[in-house]
């Protein structure tokens, strides 16, 4: 396209200069985990490389591994049970007209702007009662909050994609209408299930503030994790980067994953 | 409809709303009576008397309540201002096809997957004054930035705290914006080029007025997580250097788990809750007419 009318010299400056901006602090935690200590201070882009921070990170204290487990676990316990619950509302808001419709949608869209810290405070005191301090089912637990809300609003915009002709063609067939969500509205929304689906483990694996509060040792998550390699003897910042690099791989790889239609996720409400 | 299905809309949105109900409507509930009574979990570990709305009137006595909200304000307005240009600009270069555009398409999700703890963790590391590669790259090229040790001076500080959360967002609302744009039909260009619009009055006249929804969405979008950010300041700035950049939503935190004050923390709580679910139904009522109306 040569219709431009601002000088290109100028337009492909402005987009080097963005991916710079993009890429930039990626590209330097990704060096920095290859750093021996004495680079990490040096600034310097030519260095002789290492893998031992990736295993340092692994052993005690730090014990990533651990971490990684939980946050793999919390997650995925998160999905488990916000997903499914999520198609049978989706689909109910889709194709049903019933009292308080309206209202009651309205009422879970809100809950989204309800922020974090409101949610922690009455679950801390429950928790502690309850003796869930600590553990991964009370982070599940409050991780819910902020997936569910998302997870119906996207879906049943993905639900109100699939039309009714199918829903009414089975029907007709004597199906119910749980048959009708397994048989033909999973199967034929199901790019849009992944897509809530993956949006929802970045969203969990992503989460800090209910773990930095909740969990202070079996529990804790990569995320929280990071917070530990701040010491008595400083910031140790490769091993920071280290851990960085396991955080970030997993989200990557996901949002990548769904990057097509992130565009129709963006319609469907608020992130994080 | 058969009878069953009548039943059956409510029992199909049950789980989800129990859910909902279960996890967030109740601790707001919950922090409403808390905020009611003295609590200080370092005293007791029940609560105590009904105070009435003397937590409240605590808060608005503490200057580190209003220093929150001042806090709190310039970090929206700026991040917001920011980011929302930003992402204009950024969507308006990339709507054109072209080699460098492809790139910067293929990497422009990134840095909304990065965690935004790992993002505070990365900018205080690129920003310490000894050996953080930003901090010592803008005092090799910009002279009267030598001295400014980043994180320790407080406006340095809160312009850290905004570029953290503008390099995590601006590629949210860039796609959002861009889905905007695809969506203009080509003839209003070629009728302005026509009329002869040169490219400012183009963008300015003809592109972004007709986005202007899609803009005021991302624009409430971004208000709204402004005001609920806490990780980048738990992580980047730990809310120093002294309060600086204590946001309303860190200091909540730091009276309930570093206080322990339960009842103070709780009213907190409470009106950082009624500003943003406020906000948040103004964005619904903008957002749900159009969806409702796209339903088949």
């Amino acid at each position: 396209m040569s219709d431009a009318p601002r000088p290109p010299v100028l337009v492909s400056a402005a987009l080097i200069l963005l991916f710079g901006i993009i890429v930039f602090p990626i590209a330097w935690m990704v060096l920095t985990a290859f750093k021996q200590p004495r680079d990490v201070y040096s600034l310097t882009f030519v260095f002789a490389p290492t893998l031992e921070n990736f295993i340092t990170v692994f052993q005690p204290p730090w014990n990533i591994g651990r971490r990684i487990v939980n946050s793999l676990l919390i997650a995925g316990g998160t999905l488990a049970i916000a997903i499914p619950a999520a198609i049978l509302a989706a689909y109910s808001f889709s194709r049903f007209q019933f009292m308080f419709k309206r209202s009651l949608f309205f009422l879970v869209l809100a809950t989204q702007f309800v922020p974090a810290v409101v949610v922690i405070l009455p679950f801390y005191l429950m928790f502690r009662d309850l003796g869930l301090l600590d553990t991964r089912i009370g982070l599940i637990i409050v991780n819910l909050a902020i997936v569910t809300p998302f997870a119906i609003w996207m879906l049943k915009g993905f639900f109100d994609a699939v039309p009714v002709e199918c829903d009414e063609a089975a029907l007709i067939d004597g199906a119910s209408r749980l048959d009708i969500i397994r048989m033909v509205i999973v199967p034929m929304a199901m790019p849009g299930i992944i897509v809530a689906s993956v949006f929802c483990f970045i969203l969990t694996w992503n989460e800090f503030i209910f773990a930095l509060i909740l969990a202070r040792d079996n529990a804790v998550t990569l995320q929280v994790g990071l917070v530990n390699f701040r010491t008595e003897r400083g910031d140790l910042w490769e091993l920071m980067a280290a851990a960085g690099v396991f955080i970030t791989v997993p989200a990557f790889i996901a949002a990548l994953s769904i990057q097509k239609h992130f565009e129709a996720g963006l319609t469907g409400g608020a992130v994080k | 409809m058969q009878a069953p299905d009548r039943f059956l809309r409510y029992g199909l949105i049950a789980p989800a709303l129990v859910l909902v109900i279960g996890t967030t409507l109740w601790p707001v509930v919950s922090a409403v009576t808390t905020s009611l009574r003295d609590w200080r979990l370092k005293r007791s570990s029940l609560p105590q008397k009904w105070v009435g709305f003397d937590n409240y009137l605590v808060a608005f006595e503490e200057p580190e309540f209003w220093n929150a909200v001042k806090v709190t304000t310039t970090f929206v307005i700026l991040d917001v201002l920011l980011t929302v240009c930003l992402a204009l600009a950024v969507a308006l270069l990339l709507r054109r096809a072209g080699v460098l555009q492809s790139l910067v398409r293929a990497v422009i999700i990134l840095p909304f997957a990065v965690s935004p703890a790992l993002i505070g963790v990365s900018f205080r590391f690129m920003l310490n004054g000894e050996h953080g590669v930003l901090a010592r790259g803008f005092a090799a090229t910009f002279p009267w930035l030598s001295d400014v040790v980043w994180l320790a001076t407080p406006g340095y500080a809160m312009a850290a705290l905004i570029a953290s959360d503008v390099w995590h967002w601006f590629p949210y609302l860039t796609l959002m914006f861009l889905g905007g744009l695809a969506a203009i039909p080509k003839e209003t260009e070629e009728a302005a080029e026509l009329d002869g619009a040169n490219g400012l009055q183009m963008i300015f006249l003809v592109i972004l007025p007709q986005i202007r929804s899609i803009i005021a969405v991302g624009a409430i979008l971004k208000t709204i997580f402004a005001l609920k950010m806490f990780d980048q300041v738990a992580t980047l700035t730990g809310g120093g250097p002294g309060i600086t950049t204590q946001t309303l939503a860190h200091y909540t935190y730091a009276v309930g788990f570093v206080h322990y004050d339960m009842g103070l923390a709780s009213a907190l709580a409470v009106i950082l809750t009624a500003i943003l679910v406020t906000i948040g139904i103004f964005y619904i009522r903008l957002v749900l007419p159009q969806r409702e109306h796209s339903a088949p």
